[in-house]
């Protein structure tokens, strides 16, 4: 969904895990943004009243983002930087 | 309520976007150290994000970006007690100042502070349509927010929808990035451009503005990228991600495959912090926007509170650094410094720069009567989806207010806090009623004025008790 431009400047890079599997991200990335990146919008969030969610605003306003970080539920992605050995894990109804 | 575990500071600074660090730095030009809270792990506001490490040149992000460095380089200079990550969770005003609550690395700290500086900025309206709540639609500024933070563009070019200066530009910085939008969706006819004439001297001081928007326009006109003016209806259809995105043009509806839909309708003053204090808010027809009162000469809304930047009202990123200098001047006049002759250019130059903003909010007004005409299915409350039909169905059961509606349905409920839905639910009331925005109100915001959860408060060396 989201590529990193070639020409970007270069970033130093920190090691998150998303459902267990580690990924190398560019440090400056917030936890929501790290997720558009690695595995796209589509499942991000599954919504109480059905449906699904992702990120709308990336700016601390919607609320969409959220996500469990370090075993913590609820955190808005869009406001937590990535961290070296994060744990993200994408809250979504069992299947 | 102030005890050992409070801590204590003369001036505190909320948001380190333009306003903030201008008054920041000023201040400490002048010897005094204020305390600056902003919720971004680096200062920059949302215009100049990452600018501390930017991820792209001149060449992607176009000139007025990188403009941000001289000041971001007399913020990083200064004396400045900075707390970046902190959230302004609570606030209220107390005898002689204003009592925060202050959330950062998970705890909470109570601060007393005589002068308060709100800086904390815009934030994009919400505007609903059917699908907005899809995965694969996102707002225009969240695109150029993974722009700025890691150079991310989007793998498949999108299809951009909206009114306001922030789709061009974010169509252009793609276009530059390589990844040209697929179409642009406007839903200013076009016909709209017809204001300018109407409005010479705005159009004279806003020429800087309009020759960039224009050149903006004719490069990705040039580059191919297809425009369509004066959209009346849009939607995002797909399962569980976008796939369709439906507009419609002089009655007629089309379709589009997408998976990808950033949509823009206008930015306006985020209220929590403001309206949380209990300040007063007025709708501002021009910009259609609830904006708050302050006195024009010394930007103050309440004694020992001052309000600037765009989270007063919309004047850009040039007037909110202009604010935030005026903002400090008028604490520096109060402590007996000479400032009058460092006030009247930036006075001179502020009214010059904001007589343009009326041609602006003409050309980019959004359409006042889109949600009536949504279907009723259409999400107006994202958090607590609560549709259209059903708000409606409680105005005619007798929700005559916001809180009552809230009441009603739980509108507004949800984490976001009525952020996102809070204009339109005043739109719908004032329709319903046939009255005016003012008379049918908003939202009474209260603490938490951010998310927080019980755990953070647990945490907590002294919660301050709401
Ligand atoms: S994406 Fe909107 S709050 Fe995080």
């Amino acid at each position: 969904m989201f590529k990193r431009l070639d020409n970007a400047a270069p970033a130093a890079m920190v090691t998150i895990w998303l459902e267990g599997q580690p990924h190398s991200v560019p440090a400056t990335l917030s936890a929501a943004a790290a997720v558009l990146w690695l595995v796209g919008a589509t499942g991000y969030r599954d919504h109480a009243a059905g449906g699904h969610r992702a990120p709308l605003c990336m700016m601390g306003v919607c609320h969409d983002c959220l996500i469990t970080i370090d075993g913590q539920p609820n955190r808005q992605g869009c406001l937590v930087p990535v961290a070296e050995g994060m744990r993200l894990e994408r809250q979504r109804r069992p299947a | 309520m102030s005890d050992a575990s409070t801590h204590h500071a003369d001036v505190a600074i909320i948001g380190a976007g333009p306003a903030g660090m201008a008054a920041a730095s000023r201040l400490a030009e002048a010897g005094q150290v204020p305390v600056v809270f902003d919720l971004a792990p680096s200062p920059g506001g949302q215009i100049y994000r990452q600018l501390t490490a930017p991820q792209l040149g001149e060449d992607v992000m176009g000139r007025d970006y990188l403009r941000g460095r001289r000041l971001l380089e007399r913020f990083e200079r200064a004396r400045i007690d900075y707390r970046p990550g902190s959230r302004v969770w609570w606030a209220k005003r107390e005898g002689q100042g204003t009592t925060l609550g202050v959330l950062a690395d998970r705890r909470s700290e109570s601060w007393q502070v005589r002068r308060l500086i709100i800086a904390s900025g815009a934030m994009e309206r919400g505007w609903p349509f059917p699908g907005w709540q899809l995965p694969g639609v996102m707002q225009a500024g969240a695109g150029q927010i993974l722009l700025k933070q890691g150079a991310l563009i989007p793998d498949v070019p999108p299809v951009l929808a909206g009114t306001g200066p922030l789709l061009y530009l974010l169509a252009w910085q793609y276009l530059r990035a390589g990844c040209p939008p697929r179409l642009i969706l406007d839903a200013a006819p076009r016909s709209r451009y017809a204001t300018m004439l109407r409005r010479p001297l705005s159009t004279w001081h806003g020429r800087h503005y309009l020759l960039k928007g224009l050149g903006m326009l004719t490069t990705l006109r040039r580059a191919g990228v297809k425009v369509v003016h004066g959209i009346e209806g849009l939607r995002a259809e797909g399962n569980p991600h976008l796939q369709a995105v439906h507009y419609r043009r002089a009655g007629r509806w089309q379709s589009v495959d997408a998976s990808m839909l950033l949509t823009h309708f206008g930015v306006v003053p985020e209220p929590q912090l403001s309206r949380g204090l209990g300040l007063p808010f007025d709708w501002h027809p021009s910009q259609q926007a609830f904006v708050p009162h302050r006195e024009e000469a010394s930007l103050a809304a309440a004694p020992g509170i001052w309000l600037t930047g765009d989270g007063a009202g919309i004047g850009g990123a040039l007037n909110a650094e202009r604010e935030g200098h005026l903002a400090a001047l008028s604490i520096l006049a109060a402590k007996g410094e000479p400032v009058e002759n460092e006030r009247t250019p930036l006075v001179q130059a502020r009214r010059r720069e904001l007589s343009a903003r009326a041609l602006l909010e003409a050309l980019f007004r959004v359409p006042d009567g889109w949600l009536a005409a949504q279907p009723e299915t259409t999400l107006v409350c994202r958090c607590e989806a609560v549709s259209l039909g059903e708000l409606d169905a409680a105005m005619a059961q007798g929700a005559a207010g916001p809180g009552q509606l809230k009441a009603f349905t739980r509108c507004g409920m949800g984490p976001c806090q009525g952020r996102l839905c809070g204009e339109s639910v005043t739109r719908l009331l004032a329709g319903h009623l046939g009255t005016t925005m003012n008379a049918a109100g908003y939202y009474q915001v209260r603490p938490p004025l951010h998310s927080i959860t019980l755990g953070e408060l647990a945490d907590s060396a002294a919660p301050p008790a709401p």
